[in-house]
């Protein structure tokens, strides 16, 4: 008998203890630093190793480009360039880089970092190194002086200025004293940085995130109000990440969240959710490569099978606007009279009777772990059934997933995914999407038609933007009336913030992670 | 033998656990063969109804509506084909590969049966699932490829097991005497050790299926299993993750099916060790 | 010396059997249709920069020459890079093994303080209601999936109670590294709110991981007292007199404990099984994790590296098993 009342008394102070430990986690964080929840990791620091928009807060917060991609709808700014001039033959550009602007370590940005920051990208083939290399040849970049950098591109084109932020001006006396068997400091820049962006790095570490400190000496300068420290965390919940924000864990998180939680931190007190339309158009990509898929009539019934009203009216409650296109609707070159396609099973048998042949079972690809896609896949393949026509699911995750688009014989016949902002301009969405020189690089779809090719290659070097608009318009109707692809839905962001947060600036490129902005009350 | 049958049969209905836990199967059975007919809503396994999604618990959806608004309550039915499926084919396997194994290499003492047993060992060296996830992932999901990722990583239990009971079965004296009178070791295997081991497999089989289960959900649940919109019950809850808390229903109701399942076998397992196996019956007088 | 003749033909055995996990391993990690190299070479990668890639890791050798190469490092202490953290495998693993080793010994304590005088009670009031209860519960908790009750956990406690945090080992960057143990270390340096944040972390984590073996300690524990309870070395001190509490403390519960103790291995078994699952749904930065990790992103060396491990770990602990089992129960040597 006693031993029980002895397990009783231990076992009563064994939770006693426990519950006066747990409490409530205190939050006792300075006044103005901001922590955000990141859904993917930092698992490394190098600018010129990563493009994807999953980790663009250290690039846009510790590093500076020569121009800079600000606020919806995007607007190309000087950035550590004060100007430029394009020669008459759309072939040199010539930057004039602002005096005062100083690496974080003190020292000048100048030409030639540059310079060795373009070289770097091109030498490291990884990140943003297909926006260049097709035009820029390594040692074609000259600094005549400290200021002045040119360009000199082996073909006129028209989409170099707008990514031109992608290339982030990197330390280039630091690096080269970090530099490891001829690996351009590659080892020590992925845990450090060399920038000369907001915010200079104070921790990091892959697993949890980094931290970095307010850049006093920034050239665009401080106002009254600005944020001492910012920290980007990897949380890769989403339950997580919406918990942590009602706790007051964190400030923020990524605007892309499902509508549920997003109606849940809406109905928050402390929670101030923003809304803007983003550009990232959700679609599925058609082989159209591959027999039957090559054929039109079979497309344009896949096209009429998807019941587009449900997936955004139901599934994603409302929360995003029908792209019937594949140019987002918030650009210029966005055809606005070109209808699409809707949810119509007659229409769908109709055309599948003009299919010759007999179809195979079709392959419907999604990505592991994005629910929406394997939702879409579902959804297709419902339709499809009632049209006859039988389908599998094939979810995989991005790594897979991303290696058989390289691949004719690979890839999947249809494959839902999202197509985001790199820099804002259509030739992003239809110009690589469906261009011959992209097959099998950016154009997944094995799209090949010379008559959208030719729309899109004159695109790429007519300097008048009427012009290439008009073009790009002619060639996103083209594609959506070939049926090329299943074109969905436009995103919208709904970004969460703590309500103290203020000066949120939001461009599609960027996804609101620019800190420089934001201070809070 | 049927002798015994009936005695066994008998010993069992006495006892109060192995009861519930033969109801538990013989539920989980039934509802497999008959779901087209026990289902409210049979075509929800392939059809949905979006402008349904996520409702709770309800008359006419026992257990709600899941992300795409078909009923759960249909789709957990159908999730016990698969579930009978996965267990029944991969311990058939595992046991048509471990048993022989088990019993070549309890028989002979060479440099054969070590090295089937070094390779038993190599198996059993991982945390089972480890390497079943590895296989299935390399495999691709899909149902199949689940019950080869079982089969593979479950083969060894029955070959260690099979291989003692064997070694021990040797000592025997009327096996020693069948091999006395000239028995091929084929007669001696099949004919004489293997029918005085059976109540072991038996045991370790009924055993073993819930933690087939178990693995098999797992492995579902981390995306290896069958692809959507298959009602698998592993890959369910995983899809219900993103509604929690509201749509407790979703996560709640294929789990539960889960604990069931296994509980009726290891209650079963249970009852069958305590008759059929008396030297490790553990002293659970109630 | 039965001891003796054991653990040499075990040492024998213990390369060998790691080379064939090797093999084994490699050839399962050979046939995955993705390619990890193609994946962070990044989407705008060419196919020579992938080769280039590919090349850097020696995946454009014969595969028999790979395994070689590798075998060759594993001698040296090298487990190769990992494809996807970019960074040595040893490096890796060793980072993660302090966050497994504390959820696991934080679960075996747990299951043994709660598990043993449970066990111990309900044999000593065998049939009362809470021995009857603790046998619904203990058969429960082996039939319940690991990864459900984790999310059933997070459910109740996490989301709807808010008392504890949902998921992760700590909030923030954790107390200074001295041990890689946050507990520990936090203690080490008088770092309260890492200590406090690090034990609210555990709570779930280690509460699914126990539950399991907390039913298996309390299973084997009651059965080992209660067989002591009717042996005759028992009854005879009874019928000498001696108060029945002595009794319980004296000999059975020693004879409990060490029922329990052989009962290790089948334990820990458990415990690291249901420790990747509940790694996973906690997004626990342990070896669990780690694994799980590599396998869907297809990182070979890592799987390699983690297989190697946790194989040889496996063999040691079972060894001592063994050998525990050998020397403390003499009636089932042989």
């Amino acid at each position: 008998m006693k031993y029980l009342k002895v397990f009783k008394a231990l076992m009563l102070s064994v939770a006693l203890t426990a519950v006066s430990i747990m409490g409530v986690s205190t939050n006792s964080f300075a006044k103005s630093k901001f922590v955000f929840a990141n859904s993917s990791p930092y698992d490394t620091l190098d600018p010129h190793v990563i493009y994807d928009v999953g980790r663009v807060a250290s690039r846009l917060n510790m590093y500076d480009g020569l121009m800079r991609w600000l606020d919806n709808p995007p607007q190309l700014t000087p950035w550590l360039a004060e100007s430029y001039e394009i020669s008459a033959d759309g072939k040199t550009y010539t930057f004039k880089l602002r005096k005062g602007a100083t690496f974080h370590d003190g020292s000048p940005v100048e030409a030639k970092d540059v310079v060795y920051s373009i070289e770097r990208i091109l030498a490291l083939k990884k990140g943003a190194v297909s926006l260049f290399s097709k035009s820029i040849e390594p040692g074609s970049t000259q600094a005549p002086d400290n200021h002045t950098v040119v360009f000199n591109l082996n073909a006129a084109s028209s989409i170099f200025l707008a990514t031109v932020p992608a290339i982030h001006v990197v330390n280039s006396d630091l690096l080269k004293s970090k530099e490891v068997d001829g690996d351009w400091g590659g080892t020590w820049l992925s845990k450090n940085e060399a920038g000369s962006g907001s915010f200079e790095l104070t921790r990091y570490d892959p697993a949890i995130g980094f931290q970095a400190k307010r850049y006093a000496n920034h050239f665009m300068g401080w106002g009254d109000k600005y944020l001492d420290e910012i920290e980007f965390r990897t949380v890769k919940e989403i339950n997580s990440r919406v918990l942590g924000l009602l706790n007051g864990d964190f400030h923020g998180t990524d605007g892309y969240l499902p509508q549920d939680q997003v109606k849940r931190l809406k109905a928050d007190s402390n929670m101030n959710v923003l809304e803007e339309e983003s550009m990232r158009i959700f679609y599925s990509i058609i082989h159209n490569g591959r027999k039957p898929f090559d054929d039109v009539n079979l497309r344009k019934a896949l096209s009429y099978a998807f019941d587009y009203d449900a997936f955004i009216n139901n599934i994603l409650s409302g929360s995003v606007a029908r792209n019937p296109v594949p140019v987002p609707n918030n650009i210029w070159g966005n055809p606005k009279d070109a209808k699409g396609y809707t949810y119509d099973l007659e229409k769908a048998k109709e055309y599948l009777a003009k299919v010759k042949g007999p179809i195979p079972e079709i392959t419907i690809g999604a990505l592991a772990g994005y629910g929406q896609t394997e939702q879409a896949a579902a959804l297709l393949q419902n339709g499809l059934s009632k049209i006859g026509l039988k389908s599998k699911i094939v979810a995989e995750p991005w790594s897979v997933a991303s290696k058989k688009m390289r691949d004719e014989q690979q890839m999947y016949d249809m494959l839902w995914l999202w197509r985001s902002t790199y820099y804002a301009d259509p030739n992003n969405w239809v110009g690589e999407m469906y261009a011959c020189d992209q097959v099998g690089a950016r154009n997944n779809s094995w799209y090949c038609k010379p008559e959208v090719d030719k729309l899109l290659m004159e695109a790429r070097v007519e300097p008048d933007q009427a012009k290439r608009a008009a073009n790009y318009e002619k060639a996103a109707k083209m594609v959506t009336d070939d049926a090329g692809g299943i074109f969905v839905y436009n995103t919208k962001w709904f970004g969460p913030y703590n309500k103290k947060v203020k000066g949120v600036r939001f461009s599609p490129i960027g996804n609101a992670q620019e800190m420089r902005w934001v201070h809070m009350e | 033998m049927f002798e015994s049958a009936k005695f066994i049969i008998s010993k069992l209905a006495k006892d109060r656990t192995s009861l519930v836990g033969a109801c538990l199967i013989a539920g989980l059975i039934l509802i497999a063969l008959f779901a087209p007919l026990l289902a409210p809503y049979p075509q929800d396994v392939t059809e949905f109804h979006p402008p349904e999604r996520l409702l709770g618990p309800s008359m006419s959806h026992f257990f709600g509506t899941d992300r795409m608004g078909s009923d759960i309550f249909s789709r957990m039915l159908f999730g016990a084909r698969i579930t009978i499926a996965i267990a029944v084919i991969a311990i058939g396997v595992s046991v048509l590969i471990g048993v022989p194994i088990g019993l070549i290499a309890g028989y002979n003492k060479n440099w054969i049966s070590d090295g089937l047993m070094r390779v038993s060992d190599i198996f059993l060296a991982v945390p089972q699932i480890i390497l079943a996830i590895a296989i299935a992932q390399t495999l691709g999901p899909s149902i199949e490829n689940v019950i080869l990722a079982l089969s593979a990583t479950y083969w060894p239990f029955w070959a260690r097991l099979v291989y003692a009971e064997t070694r021990s079965a040797l000592t025997e004296t009327y096996v020693e005497a069948s091999i006395a009178l000239g028995a091929s070791p084929f007669r001696v295997m099949v004919f004489h050790v293997l029918p005085n081991i059976s109540s072991s497999i038996i045991v370790r089989t009924t055993i073993g299926m819930g933690g087939t289960i178990l693995t098999a959900a797992a492995l579902g649940f981390l995306g290896l299993g069958p692809p959507a919109p298959s009602p698998e019950w592993g890959r369910t809850i995983a899809e219900s993750r993103e509604f929690l808390p509201e749509a407790w229903w979703y996560a709640t109701a294929p789990g539960v099916a889960i604990f069931l399942v296994v509980m009726g076998f290891n209650l079963f397992g249970d009852g069958l060790r305590d008759i059929l196996d008396p030297r490790t019956r553990r002293s659970h007088d109630g | 010396m039965r001891v003796l003749v054991l653990i040499l033909n075990r040492m024998l055995w213990f390369v060998p059997t790691l080379i064939g996990l090797m093999i084994i391993t490699f050839t399962i990690s050979h046939i995955i249709p993705a390619d990890p190299v193609a994946f962070f070479a990044g989407e705008n990668a060419t196919a020579e920069q992938i080769e280039a890639l590919r090349a850097r890791y020696g995946f454009d050798k014969p595969l028999h020459i790979q395994l070689v190469n590798y075998l060759i490092g594993v001698t040296q202490g090298d487990l190769g890079i990992s494809i996807y953290t970019q960074r040595p495998i040893s490096e890796d693993l060793l980072a993660r093994l302090p966050a497994t080793m504390e959820l696991t010994f934080m679960a075996v304590f747990f299951s043994t303080i709660v598990g043993v005088p449970l066990g111990v009670f309900a044999a000593v009031y065998r049939n009362s209601f809470l021995d009857h209860f603790l046998r619904v519960l203990t058969v429960s908790g082996l039939a319940i999936a690991s990864f459900w009750l984790a999310i059933l956990f997070q459910l109740l406690f996490a989301m709807e109670l808010q008392i504890t945090p949902l998921q992760g080992r700590i909030d923030g960057w954790g107390p200074e590294p001295i041990t890689g143990f946050f507990i520990l270390d936090s203690l080490i340096v008088a770092d309260w709110e890492s200590l406090k944040s690090a034990l609210s972390h555990l709570v779930l984590p280690t509460l699914t991981l126990a539950f399991p073996a907390m039913a298996t300690i309390v299973r084997f524990t009651r059965a080992g007292v209660l067989d002591a309870i009717n042996s005759n070395y028992v009854l005879y001190e009874q019928a000498m007199g001696l108060p029945s509490n002595l009794i319980i403390w004296k000999y059975v519960l020693r004879n409990a404990l060490i029922g329990t103790v052989t009962q290790i291995g089948l334990i820990f078994g458990i415990l690291i099984a249901g420790a990747v699952v509940v790694e996973a749904v906690f997004d626990w930065p342990g070896l669990g994790l780690y694994a799980v990790e590599a396998i869907l992103n297809s990182d070979y060396n890592a799987i390699m590296g983690f297989t190697l491990v946790t194989g040889a770990f496996f063999i040691i602990v079972n060894l001592v098993v063994d050998i525990l089992h050998g020397v403390i129960d003499p009636r089932t040597q042989g």
